[in-house]
């Protein structure tokens, strides 16, 4: 009953997961500037990579699960700055007018 | 999890991947490119993880954490360098 209900749980995430980040792929290939491809950049590396590492309670595996918990606090922490740099980065050369989008 | 579900899944975000390139090859700028190679490395971080569920062995998320890690650093250092000329510029 239990294994039951963690195996949709987990699928439902796969799912979940696996639909943001074709969502975001898809809006990195559509959009032409880099403010728009970091917008949609940031929907795979914050919500996509966490609802696929949260489906890890479908294995019902201890050692899968821990890990998955740190993976998915790491990228909850790391996600946020490395869209900042880059967008600072974005910022600062488009001041200079060295950028050509 | 069943590997009727993960077998899907392995396969689609294989495709992902070659997305990704195509991303990757399609980018105009400097950014543009370091935004793909991030997403790319994403799709690799979930590609580790869906193989640790279908083997039911953790080992493989160790690699994905370090991975994760590898990513976060060379994306700053990229994007620091890109924006002021040096890393702690």
């Amino acid at each position: 009953m239990i294994s039951t209900v963690l195996d949709v749980i987990g699928g439902v995430l796969l799912f979940l997961g696996l639909t943001l980040m074709t969502i975001s792929l898809y809006g990195i290939l559509r959009r032409p500037d880099t403010y728009g491809q970091l917008h949609a950049q940031g929907l795979a590396t914050g919500p996509g990579v966490i609802a696929v590492l949260a489906s890890s309670i479908g294995t019902e595996n201890a050692a899968i699960i821990t890990f998955a918990v740190l993976a998915i606090a790491f990228v909850t922490l790391t996600s946020p700055v490395s869209g900042h740099a880059i967008a600072r980065a974005a910022h600062e050369r488009r001041g200079s007018g060295r950028t050509g989008s | 999890m069943s590997d009727a579900i993960l077998i899907p899944a392995l396969v689609w975000v294989t495709l992902l991947l070659v997305g990704g390139g195509l991303a990757l090859v399609r980018a105009r700028d400097v950014l543009q490119r370091l935004i793909a190679f991030d997403s790319l490395a994403v799709l690799v971080i979930a590609l580790l993880a869906m193989l640790s569920y279908l083997r039911d062995v953790g080992y493989y998320l160790d690699a994905a954490v370090a991975l994760a890690l590898l990513s976060f650093t060379a994306t700053v250092a990229a994007a620091r360098y890109l924006a002021s000329g040096g890393p702690f510029g």
